[in-house]
């Protein structure tokens, strides 16, 4: 009993938090539940919750301020609830440290797929170690080691760059990585320009990639925000 | 009240500040006339056209009434003789000063009158636009509650029913009551994100705040949340090879699209539904194809107005999509596309274009 996760819910509409709530208990997990943001950050310090789930819109404070603090502390993985059509907000707090985020209203396997997800990013970025050797989904396996990327057992042709984002997003499959994440990652931190680049760079990988590149089977957009990588 | 007096006393000062400009610069032409031609018939035509001017950038009447008076005094005072001094009984020159008094006079106030006819015009123009638009939105008004009412009805139901439930249902009876809910639920949810996109056109008056987007993004993203929604719906996609940018609010377009297949899903009958996009000169154009039984002539017509209480044929009454076609319409309107619809061999086809513009600077 005593290794039972613990998920601290910040969120102020009750009908939402219980939903949450027996959703997570039903799946094993011990949770805590804050109605604000002020009790939400002194539960987080005193109880030392494995994961987060942060709603934005708090009645006493923003939910901004509020993943921010938390992040002066501590590393745990937080996933921010928000409302759909608040694109800025979503991309304003991944780029703020929020691990995740899922959209209002969403279903149990959705939510339950984020908080795995987060977890388990967070355990190999805790163990310090290199991520895993291999993706593999489905048709098609990234080769970390070798730079090789196969589908359907056949070599793919990718340029460099497209290596390196199909290797990012790969190495980070389940989780959504921000248009800003990705600039920076792969053409550095200086790197003067939009994102249309990046969309033309991922433009060309579907075409490699996936059999209907309106119909991606690998990686899936997220308007306004970014791209997230089949899990 | 104050800011008005304040408007007004800045408007006095404006007027005062314009008649006293143009009345310098006609002095200054008419003296360097006069010391050339010593003529002062001229004089007075370059008064006369002062006075026009001074009418027409001020306003109201009595800039270019006072602006007459000052001409004729101006001439009697400085260009005719005696020299430096008012003498209205020479020969002749009272009938001169009569008659640049009145034409002077009759044009300030023809030019006034036409500038306000103007503005009584483009008021009335204005109070048109809002007239039609307030329409629209009582429209809109009256298909979304019958909209809403409906499945809302459902679900209060069928939430009644099973809480008053004494053990007589059996959990094949529950489970179907508790699926109605959440279905009823979920057309509910597509119907407030649908009047979220209006508000959002709304703010930016009829014109919408695009940005460059990738089609096939914005594509496979709707088909996506259409899949979450509809699971059974059967979508067959098909994009240019042609990697393409086209300049657009991406939620909207998502909301259009998605409007259009759940259309084509819900009264087609049939499953299957293609989605075509090419592009054709400058415009990128989608296709959404269903394989039901098309539509009727009369329906076609006003099938964009939101004919929202109109049963249709499948008489599955809250489904009609009248709320989401007009807002389709307003949507693609708003990007300057078009949208319209028609039958195909096989059944009902709506087509909208979006325009692609060769500017790429506004992209975040």
């Amino acid at each position: 009993m005593t290794n039972k996760q613990t998920i601290l819910v910040i969120e102020d509409e009750k009908i939402i938090g219980s939903y949450i709530e027996t959703i997570l208990i039903s799946n094993e997990y011990k949770v805590l539940r804050a109605m604000n943001g002020m009790t939400g950050l002194s539960l987080c310090t005193s109880h030392h919750p494995e994961i987060v789930l942060l709603d934005l819109g708090l009645p006493d404070m923003d939910g901004m301020e509020v993943l921010q603090h938390i992040r002066e502390f501590s590393n745990l993985p937080i996933i921010v609830i928000s409302a759909r059509s608040q694109e800025r907000e979503k991309v304003e707090a991944l780029d703020g440290g929020a691990d995740d985020y899922i959209t209002k209203p969403f279903g149990a396997e959705e939510l339950l797929a984020r908080i795995r997800t987060a977890l388990r990013h967070r355990l190999h970025a805790g163990q310090g170690q290199k991520h895993e050797l291999v993706y593999s989904k489905d048709e098609l396996v990234i080769d970390f080691e070798r730079r090789l990327v196969t589908l359907q057992g056949k070599a793919i042709h990718l340029t460099q760059i497209e290596y390196k984002l199909v290797s990012l997003l790969a190495r980070n499959a389940g989780k959504v990585l921000t248009y800003d994440y990705i600039l920076k990652e792969i053409w550095g931190p200086y790197a003067d320009m939009d994102n249309q680049i990046l969309r033309v760079n991922m433009a060309n990988i579907r075409r490699k990639l996936e059999t209907n590149p309106a119909e991606p089977h690998y990686i899936f957009t997220e308007i306004g925000v970014g791209y997230r990588m089949l899990e | 009240m104050q800011k008005k007096e304040a408007m007004s006393r800045k408007a006095l000062l404006m007027n005062i500040v314009i008649t006293i400009g143009i009345f310098v610069i006609a002095t200054m032409l008419a003296i360097a006339f006069f010391h050339y031609s010593r003529n002062s018939t001229s004089v007075a035509i370059i008064y006369i056209l002062a006075v026009m001017l001074v009418a027409r950038y001020t306003n109201g009447y009595v800039p270019g009434v006072v602006a007459s008076f000052l001409g004729v005094i101006c001439v009697n005072y400085v260009f005719t003789y005696p020299f430096m001094r008012l003498n209205f009984s020479i020969d002749g020159y009272p009938i001169t000063f009569v008659a640049m008094t009145l034409i002077s006079g009759l044009t300030s106030m023809l030019t006034t009158q036409s500038k306000k006819q103007n503005q009584i015009l483009n008021e009335q123009e204005k109070f048109l636009m809002e007239a039609e638009k307030e329409t629209m939105r009582a429209n809109l008004l009256r298909a979304v509650s019958h909209d809403l009412r409906t499945p809302l009805t459902g679900i209060i139901g069928m939430a009644d029913a099973y809480l008053a439930d004494s053990g007589r249902l059996t959990e094949e009876e529950k489970s179907y009551m508790v699926k109605g809910i959440s279905e009823d639920a979920n057309w509910l949810l597509n119907m407030v994100e649908n009047l979220l996109s209006v508000t959002r056109i709304r703010v930016g008056e009829t014109r919408v705040n695009t940005s460059l987007e990738s089609l096939e993004e914005v594509v496979s993203e709707a088909v996506q949340r259409l899949r979450k929604r509809l699971p059974q719906a059967r979508v067959q996609v098909q994009v240019p090879e042609e990697f393409l940018m086209v300049p657009m609010d991406a939620m909207l377009i998502e909301q259009v699209i998605i409007n259009l297949l759940e259309n084509g899903v819900y009264h087609s009958g049939a499953e299957k539904i293609d989605l075509y996009v090419v592009k054709k000169d400058k415009e990128a154009v989608f296709r959404i194809r269903d394989y039901g039984k098309g539509i009727t002539p009369e329906r076609l017509e006003a099938i964009f107005d939101g004919g929202g209480t109109e049963e249709n044929p499948s008489g599955d009454s809250h489904r009609g999509m009248g709320i989401g076609l007009s807002i389709c319409k307003t949507i693609v309107n708003a990007h300057e596309g078009t949208i319209w619809a028609n039958n195909w061999e096989q059944g009902a086809e709506f087509v909208f274009t979006l325009p692609l513009r060769e500017d790429t600077g506004d992209d975040k």
